[in-house]
Formats: C-alpha cells, sequence, structure tokens
C-alpha cells in the first residue's frame, strides 16, 4: 500500500521540514513510544532501527499524520510540506498496470496528465538506474520481480516529489546488492533534491549505510544509534591449522528436470555446475552467495540430502553412494546438519526430548535406552536450555530455542562434522551474536570441521577459516577467509562485501534468472568490468595469490 | 485480543456448535419413533415433526455410511497416487480434478434409475460422487507433508524409510487426512437427499428428509414439507462446519504447531 497523506501547503519557513518535540504515542495507558525528540533537515537521510515491535511504523505513521485508530498522540509532531510514507511491504494494487496507477498518484499530486506524469515516471526509474528495456510500464506490480517493483515504487514517490519521505522497512526481503544499491540511489537523489528522508527497519537490515543520522528504538526511546554492541571478530589464521583433509566433494552437480522440450530433449535447470570443494579437519568453511547462488543446495548434496545428480562426496575416504544402510547410517552419525528453519526441521507431533531420543536410538544404537533421557537432557543443557524442555512441542518454542534444540539434535550423536545450512535466518540481531556463541563454542570445544552457508558475507569470513564464493551453483572465489575479507578480487565478492558494511555495491541491475542464465560470465549483466569478451566464455577460477582462486576474465583490471 | 485470534474463536465456536447440533439432532432422531403412539407413522395424518424426525434416521445413518465409504474411497485414491510415483501420481490426482468439476451429484439418481436402485448400489454411488473431491484435498495435504523439512532432518538422524513412515509421516497424517475425509459427510447427505428428492434415493420403507420434501411438495403439504426442509439445513449447515473446522485444525498442526510454516 501506497498511502499517500494529503499535500499540504509548502509555506517558506525556516523550520526544519521534520520536527518532534516530545512526541508520545499511547495505547490505552501503554506507552508505545516515550518522549521522542526528532530534528531533520531538508537533505537530511535518517535511519530508524528498532528490533521487531520496536514502534517504527507507529513513529512513521504518527509523522505521516496516519496514527493508527486506538494510539493516542501527546506532544509535538510538525512535517511541513509534501510528505510521502512508503508503508511496510511496498505494496501497489497488485493488479493495476504500473503505468496507470503512476499516472494517478502523481496525477493526483501534481495535477499532471497521463503523459507528463509517464514522462516524469520514466526519468524517476532513471534516477533509479531501471535500464529502459526493464521499464514494464505496462505490467502490473503482481508480475513484477520483487526488486524492480521496490524501484518502481521508489521512483514513484520520486516523481511526485515530496518535501518529506518516510519508508518503512524499503526493500526488505531483496538481497543485499540489490538493496543496498536502492537505498543509496534514494538516498543520493533526497541529498541532492533536498528531501527530507527516513528509513525505518531492523539492526540488521544494513540502513546505517545510506543514513547521515543513526537513531534506535529501544523500549519505546528514541536514542542515537549504539557503536556495533558486539564488533565482529577478526578472523584468527591460527585458529585453523588445517588437518588432514575429512571431507572431499568431486564434480558434485545439482539438477533437476524441467520436462521435455518441443524438440524432444530433455531440459534441467543445473542449479550447481560441476564443483570440487574440500574440507580439512578443524576448518570451518563458509560458502557465500546470494538468492539462486546455490549453496543451500551444494550443502545438502554433499549430506546426500538428496545425493547430487551427477559427482560423488566422499567422508574420510568413504564414498556416500557406495555405503550401504549401516555405513551410511555411521556417516550420517558423522556428518549433522543445521536447518535454515529449525522449527520446520521439527517435527510438529513429537516432542523435543522423543525427536533428540530418536536420533540417539537410530545412530548411537550402543546407547542403552534408559540413559537417552539423561543424555537427552545434558544435550540440551549444552546449549543452555532447561532439561525441561524435552517434554515441550516445537510448537511452543521461540525461534531462539528452536535455534538451541536444533542445535542440541546436531551435536547429541557426537558428531565429527558439521554442515550449518543459513542456522541464523530466523534469527534477529540480538539473537544472532548469542547463538554464534554457542554454535562457536561447540565448534571449538569439539575441533569440528564446519560447513557454513550464508548470505552475510562479513559475518560469514569473519567466523570462518576459507570461503567458497558462489554465484548461479559456479564458484566465483576462493581462498582464506582474511584474504577475501581484506582483498576479494572479484566484483560480486566486493559488491556483496561493500553492501555488508552498508556502502554502495558496484553492480546494477538484478540477479538473471536461473531458467535463462547469459552466456559467459553469470554476472556481466551487472559487473561494472563487463567487456564483451565476458559474453563468449565462462570464466575458469584461476590462481591469483597462493589458495586464493578467482573466476573472472578482467580481475586485474582496476 | 487480537483479530487472529478472535478469528481463531469465532471459527472453534461454530465447528463446536455444529457437533453439538449434530449431536442432538441424532439423539432425536432415536428416540423420535419412541414419541409416536406405535401405530406405523400415516403420513396424511401424523405429526409432521415427528416425522421429519423419524425420517432422520434414514437420513443421517445412509449419509453416514455413504460418507464413510466415499471418504475411505477418496483417501485410499490420494494415497495410493502418492505411493504410485510421479506418473501416475499426475495421472491419477488430474483424474480426480477432472471428475470433481463434474456434476457428480446427478450419478446417484441416474444410477439408481438405470439400474433399480438398492441401499447398496445408491451407497456406492453416492460414494463415488463424493471420493474425487476428497481425494483432491487429501493428495493436497498430503503433497504438504512430504515438502516439510522435519522429514529430511529425520532422514539426517538415519531412519529408514520405513521408521520415517511409522514415526512422523503417520502421526503427522492423520489429522488431515481425516479432515479432508470429514467432507465426504455433508456431500453424501446432499446426493442422497437430492436423488430422494426426485424419488430414485433410499427404498420406501427407509424414510429419508429428500423423499419427505419432494412428496410434501407434490401435494402441495406445506406443514409436512417444512420440518423436513428446515431439519435437512441444518444438518448440512452442521456437517460443513464440523468440516471446516477439521480442515482449520489440520492447517494449525498438532500441539498447536503451524503445519505449513512455523514462522508464517
Amino acid at each position: 500500500m501506497t498511502t499517500i497523506a494529503p499535500a499540504l501547503a509548502d509555506p517558506p519557513t525556516t523550520n526544519p521540514p521534520v520536527a518532534a518535540d516530545g512526541l508520545t504515542l499511547l495505547a490505552g495507558d501503554r506507552v508505545l513510544i516515550d518522549r521522542a525528540d526528532l530534528r531533520l533537515e531538508a537533505g537530511a537521510v535518517l535511519a530508524l532501527t528498532g528490533g521487531a515491535g520496536a514502534g517504527k511504523t507507529l513513529l512513521l505513521r504518527a509523522l505521516a499524520g496516519l496514527p493508527l485508530p486506538g494510539v493516542a498522540q501527546a506532544g509535538q509532531a510538525h512535517v511541513d510540506g509534501r510528505r510521502l510514507l512508503i508503508a511496510q511491504g511496498g505494496r501497489m494494487a497488485p493488479q493495476r498496470p504500473l503505468a496507470l496507477q503512476a499516472a494517478d498518484v502523481i496525477g493526483h499530486h501534481l495535477g499532471l496528465d497521463t503523459s507528463a506524469a509517464l514522462r516524469r515516471m520514466a526519468d524517476a526509474l532513471d534516477r533509479m538506474g531501471v535500464p529502459a528495456a526493464a521499464r514494464r510500464f505496462d505490467l502490473p506490480p503482481d508480475r513484477l520481480p520483487d526488486s524492480l517493483r521496490w524501484a518502481a515504487l521508489f521512483a514513484l514517490a520520486i516523481a511526485v516529489g515530496p518535501a518529506v519521505l518516510l519508508t518503512d522497512a524499503p526493500a526488505a526481503g531483496l538481497d543485499p546488492t540489490v538493496r543496498l544499491r536502492l537505498l543509496h540511489r534514494l538516498a543520493d537523489w533526497a541529498r541532492e533534491s533536498a528531501v527530507a528522508l527516513i528509513v525505518a527497519g531492523r539492526p540488521e537490515d544494513g540502513l546505517d549505510g545510506p543514513a547521515d543520522q543513526r537513531l534506535a528504538l529501544h523500549g519505546g526511546r528514541l536514542l542515537p544509534t549504539p557503536a556495533d554492541p558486539t564488533p565482529l571478530p577478526a578472523p584468527n589464521p591460527a585458529r585453523g591449522r588445517a588437518g588432514t583433509e575429512v571431507m572431499t566433494a568431486r564434480s558434485v552437480t545439482v539438477s533437476f528436470p524441467l520436462g521435455v522440450s518441443p524438440t524432444g530433449e530433455e531440459r534441467r535447470l543445473t542449479v550447481v555446475h560441476p564443483l570440487d570443494l574440500d574440507l580439512a579437519d578443524g576448518e570451518t568453511l563458509v560458502l557465500l552467495g546470494e538468492t539462486g547462488s546455490g549453496k543451500a543446495m551444494l550443502a545438502r548434496a554433499l549430506l546426500h540430502l538428496p545425493p547430487p545428480t551427477k559427482g560423488h562426496v566422499a567422508w574420510m575416504g568413504r564414498d556416500l553412494a557406495k555405503a550401504d544402510a549401516a555405513g551410511m547410517r555411521r556417516i550420517r552419525r558423522d556428518l549433522q546438519p543445521l536447518f535454515p528453519d529449525p522449527a520446520a526441521a521439527l517435527d510438529p507431533a513429537m516432542t523435543v526430548g522423543g525427536q533428540l531420543a530418536t536420533v540417539l536410538e537410530s545412530l548411537r544404537p550402543e546407547i542403552p535406552a534408559d540413559r537417552r533421557a539423561h543424555r537427552v537432557a545434558d544435550a540440551l543443557r549444552a546449549v543452555g536450555l532447561s532439561a525441561d524442555t524435552a517434554t515441550r512441542w516445537p510448537a511452543t518454542l521461540n525461534p531462539p530455542e528452536a535455534a538451541r534444540v536444533g542445535l542440541a539434535r546436531a551435536l547429541i550423536p557426537e558428531p565429527r562434522a558439521l554442515v550449518c545450512d543459513e542456522p541464523l535466518a530466523t534469527l534477529s540481531a540480538e539473537e544472532r551474536a548469542d547463538f554464534w556463541d554457542d554454535l562457536l563454542t561447540a565448534r571449538d570445544r569439539r575441533r569440528l570441521p564446519v560447513i557454513l552457508t550464508t548470505e552475510r558475507v562479513e559475518e560469514g569470513l569473519r567466523h570462518a577459516d576459507r570461503a567458497l564464493v558462489l554465484l548461479m551453483g559456479r564458484v566465483v572465489e576462493s581462498g582464506d577467509a582474511d584474504a577475501l575479507l581484506h582483498h576479494a578480487r572479484h566484483p560480486y565478492t566486493q559488491a556483496m562485501l561493500s553492501a555488508a558494511r552498508g556502502e554502495a555495491p558496484a553492480l546494477d541491475g538484478d540477479a538473471p534468472s536461473a531458467l535463462r542464465p547469459p552466456d559467459g560470465c553469470a554476472l556481466r549483466l551487472r559487473c561494472p568490468k563487463a567487456r564483451s569478451f565476458c559474453a563468449q566464455a565462462v570464466p575458469a577460477l584461476e590462481q591469483v595469490a597462493p589458495g586464493h582462486q578467482v573466476a573472472c576474465h578482467y580481475w586485474d583490471t582496476p | 485480543m487480537n483479530p487472529r485470534s478472535d478469528h481463531h474463536t469465532r471459527r472453534h465456536g461454530r465447528g463446536a456448535a455444529g457437533l453439538a447440533l449434530l449431536a442432538a439432532l441424532a439423539l432425536a432422531c432415536t428416540v423420535a419413533p419412541l414419541l409416536s403412539d406405535g401405530a406405523a407413522p400415516l403420513r396424511a395424518d401424523s405429526d409432521p415433526v415427528l416425522t421429519a424426525l423419524t425420517d432422520g434416521r434414514g437420513s443421517l445413518s445412509f449419509a453416514l455410511l455413504s460418507g464413510l465409504l466415499g471418504a475411505g474411497l477418496g483417501l485410499g485414491w490420494a494415497v495410493l497416487a502418492t505411493a504410485l510415483g510421479e506418473r501416475t501420481e499426475r495421472r491419477l490426482m488430474a483424474a480426480a480434478a477432472r471428475l470433481a468439476g463434474l456434476p457428480l451429484a446427478l450419478l446417484a439418481p441416474l444410477g439408481a434409475g438405470l439400474m433399480g436402485g438398492g441401499l447398496p448400489l445408491l451407497a456406492l454411488l453416492v460414494a463415488v460422487s463424493a471420493a474425487p473431491l476428497v481425494a483432491g484435498l487429501a493428495h493436497g495435504e498430503l503433497r504438504d507433508l512430504l515438502r516439510r523439512e522435519f522429514l529430511i532432518a529425520a532422514r539426517a538422524a538415519g531412519l529408514s524409510q520405513g521408521a520415517i513412515l511409522r514415526h512422523h509421516l503417520i502421526p503427522n497424517a492423520v489429522r488431515p487426512l481425516l479432515a479432508a475425509g470429514a467432507v465426504a459427510l455433508p456431500r453424501a447427505l446432499a446426493v442422497e437427499s437430492f436423488a430422494s428428492l426426485l424419488g430414485l434415493g433410499l427404498p420406501s420403507p427407509v424414510g429419508s428428509w429428500g423423499a419427505t420434501i419432494g412428496l410434501a411438495a407434490r401435494l402441495g403439504d406445506g406443514l409436512a414439507l417444512i420440518p423436513a426442509a428446515l431439519l435437512l439445513s441444518l444438518s448440512l449447515w452442521a456437517l460443513h462446519a464440523v468440516a471446516d473446522e477439521a480442515l482449520s485444525l489440520a492447517a494449525e498442526g498438532p500441539h498447536g504447531g503451524a503445519a505449513t510454516d512455523a514462522r508464517a
């Protein structure tokens, strides 16, 4: 929903466009926002962060003059000039073509006719970096990719040209490189056009990067954003002194049948192209990539859940494909996964204790049945849960508890390696820090080799020894975590790192569809270094430094 | 109270009301013959309410019988399709979807008219008319279940296919499958009543609301028509309410757990 507050007259004043003095919001006798003070000059960009339920939406709506029913307001809130609120989710009328919606909104605010409104919208889309070919004016928002829909929404706001633009969780759910690019473009426009811009979102959304001022909502108070409470540790090169190789994967390929083409040949969607991977004892290997990079499918293929379409995986020299039932069970005992949604990975019809006991029964049959309850209680305590969690049903667990139960289940058979697929995806910023501690403690205490997939590049690199960067199912860069963190060579790695630091990534546009990948390098349509040769050959990995490989034709050009 | 829990309460209330109404109807229909004076109810001069309640025995017990048969057929269809592999599954379920789109309610009067009726044949025809719908619903539930992440977690725990079936699949499949099966009951009652209305339903010694409504309409006897029509509509509403409730409970999952997505 694009909520457009009534256009107000724009009297020349010396007041800042946004000013709140002791703004208090109450629901009954409960204080939701407590005496918030806020001043925002024209051309300033404010990042307003806060966890779930911190009151970001309430504050934005109060500033937009659209308070929620049942919420009483005390104190002062002035907004001068035309204000626009882009509400959470960024929804537009789903079925109405974009051109008509743009003409309606721009016509309503500026009194322009359709063609003038569309010209303005086209200019605004240029500002948002939407290439002319991608401008699907005749399509309804439902049929646009999410990134284009957000770009169109921002362009609509730019075309209207408000004095104050309020955005609630802008570009949420997009890949970091795409999200940060859009937010930086919006912030640049606000600075050049002297528009006061507020971007509100969760602390982990990286909104601080494009902003000039940062405020955080905590316990109803609006405070300056504290310095990062838990600075990420520097990668510790001494920690992961690699031992012998425990896992090897050769030419692992994952593809899915897409049916038969009209010419009779079988079509397949390849999500992981032939890829080799080694994991040494005691080493943490991180697989980095955004949506569609194939990191999750690769992690599953390494566990044979399901087995790769081609290629083979060996654990301690034993090929998983050739193992019999008993052998496979021994391998499963050694190799335990963590799932991206820990709650969904628990059977809702079985208690936590029952599920952990089932794992013991299956993977540690030598433990007598009457010792299992004791082991389950120990495993739960080891991850910081109370022993009576065993009697609870999975639906009663909150996300951090579910994540810990998942960790307890993975550790209970005393595995020799962990394969973690985005294990912190469901957790908020504070919960992540705690869970990292638990995961790393378990890793270090047992000297476990770990494979970890994540789209949070900086976080992943700081906790890992070595990294593979994946793009559309191919490795584009691999090397030591420290080398990648400070001397990343591939434009994709560099862009992901920029996005993680809140800077504007140098990539344009969106990731191409896996169904129609571009010829040659998969990044070439977004890459600042792309030349015509990039379309002709898929770049192969080449060594750029000892242990550091890059797949880019022009990695050495500035 | 947030709107979602409010909605939940209202829905639970509806299911409970439906269940209570069904129980009351079943009780009333069972004791109704004891309240009559013992003489065979002559339709022209007997109490219309008592007659309608007596008819309810036939309608409700036949709906239960053929509904259970239809539910069994539909569930068997869905389970078989899921178990037989992708190709057969696609064919069987496409057939179910096509059949569910046809006016299968006509099957019962048509078959009874052509083949001379009889209770077993009618029960089978009514069951067949309800089965495709049940099969479609049950198949959807099974497919959803098979995609769930905890089954992959069970494989990672080294469980065999049989153990996964016993410990995880069957306990989680029972509720959604029963709920899908419950949809057959109101459908069976409706189809039987429709056939009986046309005079092609339950054989004459067995009374039925549809037959009474049909007869009363032909004789222009509004007094006999109203109680039967009222009881039939009440039963249909109650059966639908119970089936809806069962489906929504199945979607919620056991022990308050989300059956589809934990963070939805």
